[in-house]
């Protein structure tokens, strides 16, 4: 069954206005994929993630929105409307780990405390044995003896992988990793994007992957959505996106990003960085037309004054961009 | 020619840890250096005992061929010739000093007269695309962009031959990063400045430097020219950083 | 000039800071005008001791006839001055000595550390007591002992956070440029170590209010014949068969002074130091 999250639009009340951080964004997920949301920093990316949780700070309003999960339907506007999937049909892994431990109970404790939510009845030896099960299903080493450390005594990374396993052993509907490798060195990156897609093979629940990384993206997921300043851009398949950008600001995303197997040009001046020019919108007041306009390389007069819709790109109804230049000849 | 820096067996420990274990690099003038690692690499040890704000256990460091030297006479003949760009260079900007009086403690640093000091920097400023109006303003009420260049504007009004970059993208949006690299490597033209990009992004330093060393646990585990050193890397850890890096072109998906 | 309008309008926009803001000014503006529109506060008016409220005392007079409104005026206004002498003093040098040390780190450091700790040791009351005894009792030798019992509190402050912004790049950035360790000190780390300072010598300032009154009822404080709110209590409390305007009006006065300040402080914590505020 898939997850379906229908145009949720959400405000922040700050002391110097009402920010709109997000607009009528809508995101499909099936289950066993794996969905990267893309964003640069201001683009409300993980307001979707809060939005979905109910994790949303005390000073934001979800103005409108409806999560459709396991086929039942979940009104955003209303507080905690998702707080019955908390910890069953839901699971997030956050950039920094610790904010899903509890640094004063041991490893063993937390993950037999998801096993006990889960199934109230099994008993504590079989508990045991599942959550020493899911710490060597997500390759940490010595599991049995990390049952009895303390969250501090792990690396970055190691803590993680706990934090994999705990979402392993509540064996959700709906996975989001909000950063989940920000804070982690290339190499470990590696090893737990493997980890959360061998979790996602495992128990074949949805992912949503929220991301600044187009790499992480085209690497590991299958579909792609590009948000801007609070409005999905684009989205379709990693492949499609990839090779034919429906939205300039995907292009010039890609564009931005350096490929590791690019050399350098022996005249220095050559070797120059890719940059998208200006700056983001005020989240108060959304200018007229086109969200990215301004910023556009290709924008022609009427992106000033025209909302674009959702347009299909090169005729394929999966992949959409909000861009006037696909309906203008 | 003289290196611009030279380091020397440098060995430091933090208690059980080897921060560095016979480390030694020569970074030549003119140049960009590159020196690449991950979290715990020893990295920013190696960049902090370069600026002199971590003394070694053993080993030297020569800057122009002069031994880093502690005392208030030495720490300014060094501060004309290195200025360090910090990760965050915004938070570089003492918060409750406006940009002017900041401008002006180098003036008196180099014992220049103040309106010499602002003709020259007025110079720089629009060199680096800044309004005159910051000058007046305090760090917290321009943007980050701008206070990033202020910084740089404040580290090349010493006229330093050599600069020393920690993580210069870290933390920054891909469409802006690139900002910041191509005027680091104008600068570096322009003035015929040495620069010492310090990061985890093998990409930048692919692109950006000439020589990089990669190190990992404190010591360099291989060097030299970027061209080689990145086509075919000797060392397997070299190799698995590589690999490792999420790359662009190859989706390997499976369905 | 900005942030203390700023500061200002955020301790107004509270309950507890306009309570404490009105309370503060109501006790200023007594101990400003009060001698205006009384007698000397030293003239004695045989016939009319122990007088209660009236049109030619306003507050009454003491045991010896004199003007309570004029003694309690002026003698708050001693008390103020002696309390923001000894918190300025007490902070400056604390903040300066704290600074220093934990610039200095090492040897330096420890040893202000340990100072600090002996005379945090005692309670300030009984220190305040040893040190009187040894060096005498007058004004200005008062000021400079209870300056030295307050001066590790603030010492221990600036002390932490001169820890914390050596190692802040902007103070690593001043150092690599070779500024003149002075001006570091003077223009990075004071501007940066004042903000919880300021909010700390306003929450000890009643806290001194406190101090000198209680000092001075015991007789180790101000002496005749000159008058603070702790002498005044004193002197009332001996005669309080007799009447008991000396004691109250002095005791409301003492009471008033003190709960503004310390909500003034508070408030005024709330609004420069918003995360410490809430862990008490």
């Amino acid at each position: 069954m898939a997850i379906s999250l229908r145009d949720l639009s959400v405000d922040y009340n700050l002391p110097i206005g009402t920010a709109h951080a997000l607009r009528n964004v809508s995101l499909d997920i099936q289950k066993g994929e794996m969905l990267g949301l893309v964003g640069e920093s201001g683009s409300g990316k993980s307001t979707v993630a809060f939005a979905l949780m109910g994790l949303l700070a005390n000073n934001a309003t979800v103005t409108s929105g409806t999560a459709i999960i396991e086929g039942r339907e979940f009104d955003l506007t209303k507080p905690n409307a998702t707080a019955p999937l908390r910890g069953r049909g839901m699971a997030m892994i956050f950039q920094d780990p610790m904010l899903s431990l509890n640094p004063v109970f041991t490893i063993g404790t937390q993950l037999i405390e998801v096993l006990r939510r889960r199934a109230p009845d099994s008993d504590r030896k079989t508990r045991i044995a599942q959550a020493e099960d899911a710490l060597a299903k997500v390759k940490l080493s010595n599991p049995k003896q990390r049952m009895n450390q303390y969250p501090h005594e792990l690396s970055g990374g190691m803590r993680q992988r706990v934090v994999i396993a705990m979402a392993l052993l509540s064996e959700p509907a709906l996975l989001i990793a909000d950063e989940p490798t920000t804070a982690l060195d290339v190499t470990v990156e590696a090893q737990i994007m493997r980890e959360i897609i061998g979790l996602r093979d495992r128990i074949g629940c949805a992912v949503l992957l929220i991301t600044h990384s187009l790499g992480l993206v085209t690497e590991h997921c299958d579909r792609i959505s590009v948000l801007y300043a609070g409005e999905r851009l684009e989205s379709g398949s990693v492949r499609d996106v990839q090779r034919q950008p429906g939205h300039p600001y995907t292009r010039m995303l890609f564009d931005c990003e350096i490929p590791i197997d690019r050399e350098r040009h022996a005249d220095t001046a050559q070797n120059r960085f890719t940059v998208i020019a200006g700056e983001l919108p005020d989240p108060r007041r959304r200018p007229p037309g086109c969200i990215f306009n301004g910023r556009c390389d290709v924008s022609f007069a009427d992106c000033a004054k025209v909302v674009p819709g959702d347009y299909p790109v090169a005729g394929n109804a999966a992949h959409g961009a909000r861009c006037l230049r696909l309906v203008t000849p | 020619m003289t290196d611009a820096i030279t380091v020397l067996g440098a060995r430091l420990r933090f208690g059980e840890t080897a921060a560095l274990e016979s480390v030694s690099v020569s970074i030549p003038q003119g140049a960009c250096f590159g020196i690449v690692g991950e979290s715990g690499s020893g990295k920013t040890t190696l960049m902090r005992a370069m600026l002199g704000l971590q003394r070694l256990d053993a080993g030297e460091i020569r800057i122009l061929g002069t031994p880093l030297q502690q005392g208030r006479a030495a720490l300014r003949q060094r501060a004309r010739v290195v200025q360090p760009i910090f990760q965050d260079p915004a938070a570089s900007l003492s918060p409750r000093s406006r940009i002017r009086t900041l401008m002006n403690e180098v003036g008196t640093v180099l014992k220049e007269p103040h309106a010499a000091t602002h003709e020259r920097l007025l110079v720089i400023l629009k060199r680096l695309g800044l309004p005159d109006s910051v000058i007046d303003k305090y760090p917290h009420e321009i943007s980050g962009g701008q206070a990033r260049r202020v910084a740089i504007a404040r580290a090349l009004l010493v006229k330093p031959s050599i600069l020393i970059a920690d993580e210069p993208t870290a933390g920054l949006d891909v469409s802006v990063q690139g900002d910041l690299l191509n005027l680091l490597q104008d600068i570096r033209r322009a003035e015929n400045i040495t620069l010492v990009v310090i990061s985890h992004n093998l990409a930048v330093v692919r692109l950006i430097a000439e020589n990089a060393i990669v190190m990992r646990a404190g010591r360099v585990v291989e060097g030299g020219e970027v061209g080689p050193l990145f086509a075919s890397p000797r060392q397997s850890y070299t190799r698995e950083l590589f690999a490792a890096w999420p790359s662009l072109a190859s989706n390997n998906k499976g369905r | 000039m900005n942030e203390a309008m700023w500061a200002l309008k955020r301790i107004c926009s509270e309950r507890d800071g306009r309570l404490g803001l009105t309370f503060t000014i109501a006790i200023l503006a007594f101990a400003l005008l009060g001698p205006l529109v009384s007698p000397d506060p030293n003239v004695l008016d045989i016939k009319a001791r122990f007088a209660a409220p009236g049109l030619a005392h306003l507050l009454g007079t003491d045991n010896l006839g004199r003007d309570l409104l004029a003694r309690t005026s002026v003698g708050t206004r001693y008390a103020l001055t002696l309390a923001v002498l000894i918190v300025v003093i007490s902070s400056v040098i604390g903040s300066l000595i704290g600074i220093v040390a934990g610039i200095a780190g090492g040897w330096v450091d420890r040893a202000v550390t340990a100072v600090f700790d002996i005379v945090n040791a005692f309670p300030p009351l009984i220190l305040a007591f040893a040190l009187i005894a040894l060096y005498g009792k007058g004004s200005a030798t008062f000021v400079l002992l209870v300056t030295v019992v307050f001066i590790p509190q603030f010492g221990r402050m600036a002390r932490a956070r001169a820890r914390t912004l050596r190692n802040l790049s902007f103070i690593e950035a001043e150092r690599m440029l070779a500024v003149h360790p002075v001006t570091i000190v003077v223009r990075h780390y004071l501007p940066n170590v004042a903000g919880p300072i300021i909010v700390l010598a306003s929450m000890n300032l009643p806290v001194v209010i406190a101090f000198e009154a209680s000092l001075s009822f015991l007789g180790f404080g101000v002496q005749p014949p000159k008058s603070s709110l702790g002498t005044l209590i004193k002197d009332g409390f001996v005669s309080i068969n007799q009447s008991w305007w000396p004691t109250v009006t002095a005791a409301l006065v003492l009471a008033v002074a003190t709960l503004g300040a310390t909500l003034l402080g508070e408030a005024l914590r709330r609004v420069i130091d918003p995360k410490s505020a809430g862990a008490r």
